[in-house]
């Protein structure tokens, strides 16, 4: 168990440097991917609003990183100003079968394998996910722990982990409103930051909805973000 | 596969027109297609020029402002949007450039519905089309245009196009039509009707043309009484000249054409004169058969009341048959016909009932000829619900030495006839602008000497007058008086017309823009003002009085109806025909929209408060507003206005 761990992490720490052996042994779904990455370099200039954004959010079996496991994906695009449903991403996974189901299907509400949702497996579910993410900036609520789910299931798959710019709104909003006296550091879940900017709080704990209360969060933060800077925002400025 | 979020845009949408008429499913594949957009506060969702990228906008949250720029660059607020209303939707089905800049007034959430999918919808969902026409009646080339455009596409499926327009429905060709010669026997006619089992015969020329026509009535009357023989030709009892009708005749003409003439036949020809060939007949009971509800029927009821109290009844009764066609969307010119001869009859009544009165007092006949004048809505024949009575007498001129006693006759009947109204429900005047009024009760020379003095001296009092008065028209009496009057009106205008034109020109554009309203609408809402709007004095009276000094300015007098007066407007003055169309029809809009208020509310519906109106009443009272002040704009440079100010 221990064992596993570590050599997971091993691969997280060196997949940005591929050797060539590791290279070889990636699925091709991934290799496309890098390829896709690769072709495409943002520079730091480049205003946020004309960036390809997917906001991201995945539901999982639990809070251990270790042990948990992704039940479903959900993911919007963002350009500019809106929030394009048609091009949603969603996908469900199977409860493991060594998973009893606990608390957490209380928190997502996704009954171990429901009839209501159609999965797929994990390889097809990230391949997919690669596949739409591209070369866009992946944004999303404490998305450190999403990002480490989804790269440790790459992981079991012999692929990489995701390269992709990655954009925290928590981190945004602290910067916004940094903690402190007035605001404690509990302030900055997404529950209490779409009360305090007024976004109504349906479908919480579904990987969509979550995703859709994020990107709404998103746009409001930058909004004034650029207030508080002075002007447009750019790469550079996050 | 729909997900969580496309059912909450699905929630939201499914409580608004037009999307409330769809179904689910379709519903939630248009959700599924929504650009969620974001607007912080002062951000532009689109300007003047840009055209419209398939997508029209619903507030999700906040609120977005519509302006329009003026030439100067100043900003006009037009319209301002709240959560649950739509907007940009006109320029995209018109294919037109965006005209307004809409701006987010505070930080606001936009659903962008695509509107791709949506043209699709249109046919098979006919309340969308009409509510998306309703929306685009602002500008009536558009919706014209579009209309056009689409018949094709809502053809297939006529009964799904709730509106039953039964009115409008072409008569039915009833039946191959019996006919006679005029030297033909009464027996020969009557043997004919009853073979062919009908209730009249059309007596018609060698070349078929009609010249006559017998009914069972006239054979009762005639032969059965035995006033003519039987061996008589039925040219000696027949009625001529007949009143004939087009082939292509709606229920809504024939019924208008029975009001008018007071026959219960018709005789269709081919080319709806007694100039063609008969090829039908239509009688009241084919009418009647084709709509329960006639109001003939009630009109000849208004004919045997035997007092003001039925008539009242029997008015209340017109109340319902206007809520039908209100409801059935009937053409306004023919909801108007139909009340206005309804109306008319309860005067004649009244009238007939005031006169027996004078008799039973033992004040003898009308010493004098006279007339009784309908003014200000009745007298153009636009008065829907009971409102104030306005009315006046006029009496031939009579030798000195009789004046006073002619005129305290007449007065005294001008009491009781308005008495009689006001029990039937059409409530005293407050202006006091009634025939029992000693001013209101004058013989023609008195008339012509008031009218000069109005109209020289411009006064408020007496420019509100003559506005009243211009509109008049004669419903009982010998009908020769009030031409008279007109004469001198246009005689005396002829002198110093320009300056009375004028002056009541700018009594017309008194009334301000009514386009504060939604500003007015908009503060409402937010709770600091709870002002109602008048319908009348800020969107109908600028229309009814621009129509009159522009009708009078054309010397056509005799016109006294709003639509009939913008109609012939519009042919005097081609190069501005579509002005004065979209006038008529902004009329049109407001006129329904103020009697569907004032049935469901009881009263006159001159005051509305916005709260009250559907989001298409909203929508169409705001596109009204625009030929309101074009045509405001009209009066101000054509009788030069900015000068007088």
């Amino acid at each position: 168990m221990e064992g596993s761990d570590w050599l997971d992490r091993l691969r997280y720490r060196f997949g940005s440097h591929a050797t060539d052996s590791e290279t070889g042994s990636w699925p091709e779904w991934y290799r496309n991917y890098r390829v896709t990455l690769a072709g495409r370099t943002v520079s730091p200039d480049q205003l946020l609003r004309e960036l390809p954004i997917v906001v991201l959010d995945a539901e999982t079996t639990g809070l251990q990183v270790t042990r948990d496991r992704i039940l479903s994906l959900g993911a919007l695009r963002v350009y500019g100003n809106s929030i394009h449903l048609a091009e949603k991403f969603e996908g469900y996974l199977p409860t493991p079968p060594h998973h009893t189901p606990g608390d957490s299907v209380a928190i997502h509400g996704i009954i171990p394998n429901s009839r209501r949702y159609t999965y797929s497996d994990e390889p097809t579910l990230l391949a997919e996910l690669l596949d739409y993410l591209g070369a866009s900036i992946i944004v999303g609520h404490h998305i450190g722990f999403d990002l480490e789910m989804i790269n440790r299931s790459l992981a079991r798959h012999g692929a990489g982990p995701l390269q992709n710019r990655i954009i925290d709104t928590a981190q945004l909003a602290k910067r916004l409103r940094p903690a402190g006296y007035w605001t404690p550091e509990g302030e900055y879940s997404l529950d209490s930051l779409a009360r305090r900017y007024r976004i109504p709080l349906s479908d919480r704990h579904t990987a969509l909805g979550d995703c859709y209360i994020t990107a709404v969060l998103w746009l409001k933060l930058l909004t004034r973000l650029a207030i508080k800077i002075g002007h447009d925002l750019h790469l550079r400025d996050l | 596969m729909p997900n969580q979020v496309t059912h909450r845009v699905c929630d939201f949408l499914k409580d608004i027109e037009p999307f409330s008429y769809l179904d689910r499913a379709v519903l939630l594949q248009v959700a599924a297609r929504v650009e969620v957009r974001y607007q912080p506060p002062g951000t532009v969702v689109f300007r003047p020029g840009e055209p419209p990228r398939d997508r029209f906008y619903v507030v999700k949250e906040g609120t977005i402002e519509l302006f329009s720029e003026d030439q100067s660059g100043e900003e006009l607020l037009v319209e301002r949007c709240g959560e649950g209303e739509l907007f940009g939707i006109r320029p995209l089905l018109a294919d037109d450039n965006y005209v307004f800049v809409a701006r987010a007034a505070e930080e606001s959430l936009l659903y962008a519905v695509n509107s791709e999918g949506f043209r699709d919808l249109i046919g098979n969902y006919p309340r969308v089309l009409q509510y998306l026409l309703a929306s685009m009646a602002g500008s009536t080339r558009y919706a014209r245009a579009y209309r056009a455009a689409t018949a094709k596409s809502t053809a297939p499926a006529p009964d799904e196009v709730t509106p039953d327009l039964q009115a409008l429905q072409f008569v039915q060709q009833s039946r191959e039509p019996i006919v006679c010669q005029p030297e033909q026997t009464i027996i020969d006619a009557a043997k004919a009707m009853t073979e062919a089992e009908v209730g009249s015969i059309v007596v018609v020329d060698e070349a078929q043309h009609p010249v006559g026509i017998v009914t069972d009535r006239d054979l009762r009357r005639s032969v059965a009484t035995a006033l003519v023989s039987r061996q008589s030709p039925v040219s000696a009892i027949m009625s001529s000249p007949v009143v004939c009708i087009g082939e292509r005749a709606t229920i809504a003409d024939v019924q208008i054409a029975m009001l008018r003439s007071g026959y219960h036949h018709l005789v269709q020809t081919a080319d709806g004169t007694d100039r063609s060939a008969v090829t039908g007949v239509i009688s009241e009971h084919d009418v009647l058969l084709a709509q329960g509800n006639h109001p003939a029927v009630l009109i000849q009821e208004i004919g045997r009341a035997k007092s003001p109290h039925y008539l009242r009844e029997l008015r209340d009764r017109a109340e319902a048959i206007l809520a039908g066609l209100l409801d059935k969307e009937v053409a306004i010119s023919y909801i108007t016909a139909v009340m206005t001869q309804i109306n008319d009859a309860i005067i004649r009544k009244s009238m007939k009932l005031a006169l027996a009165r004078m008799q039973a007092d033992g004040h003898g006949n009308p010493p004098a000829l006279f007339d009784w004048l309908a003014l200000g809505s009745q007298g153009r024949g636009e008065q829907l619900l009971r409102t104030d009575q306005d009315n006046a007498l006029i009496f031939e001129d009579v030798p000195k030495e009789h004046y006073n006693a002619v005129k305290a006759y007449f007065l005294q009947l001008a009491d009781y006839v308005t008495e009689y109204l006001n029990t039937a429900g059409y409530s005293y005047c407050d202006g006091n602008m009634m025939a029992s009024n000693p001013k209101w009760c004058l013989s023609v020379a008195k008339w012509k000497a008031q009218f000069s003095r109005w109209m020289h001296d411009n006064t408020a009092e007496h420019l509100l007058n003559t506005s009243i008065f211009f509109d008049y028209r004669g419903v009982w009496g010998n009908g020769s008086l009030p031409d008279k009057l007109t004469a001198h009106i246009f005689a005396e205008m002829e002198g110093h017309s320009t300056r009375f034109q004028a002056s009541l020109a700018r009594a017309a554009l008194q009334n301000p823009s009514p386009l504060t309203f939604f500003r007015n609408f908009v503060v409402e809402r937010s709770g600091e003002h709870k002002d109602q709007f008048d319908l009348k004095a800020r969107a109908m009276r600028p229309l009814t009085d621009a129509a009159r000094i522009l009708i009078l300015s054309a010397r056509k007098g005799n016109i006294n109806n709003t639509f009939l007066r913008y109609e012939a407007l519009a042919k005097l003055e081609p190069q501005n025909a579509q002005l004065y169309q979209d006038a008529a029809e902004a009329y049109e809009v407001l006129i329904r929209l103020r009697a569907v208020l004032g049935l469901k509310r009881g009263d006159s519906g001159r005051f509305v408060a916005p709260s009250e109106l559907t989001r298409v009443q909203r929508l169409l009272l705001r596109n009204s507003f625009a030929p309101v002040r074009e045509i405001q704009q009209l009066l101000e440079l054509r009788f030069q206005l900015t000068f007088l100010r």
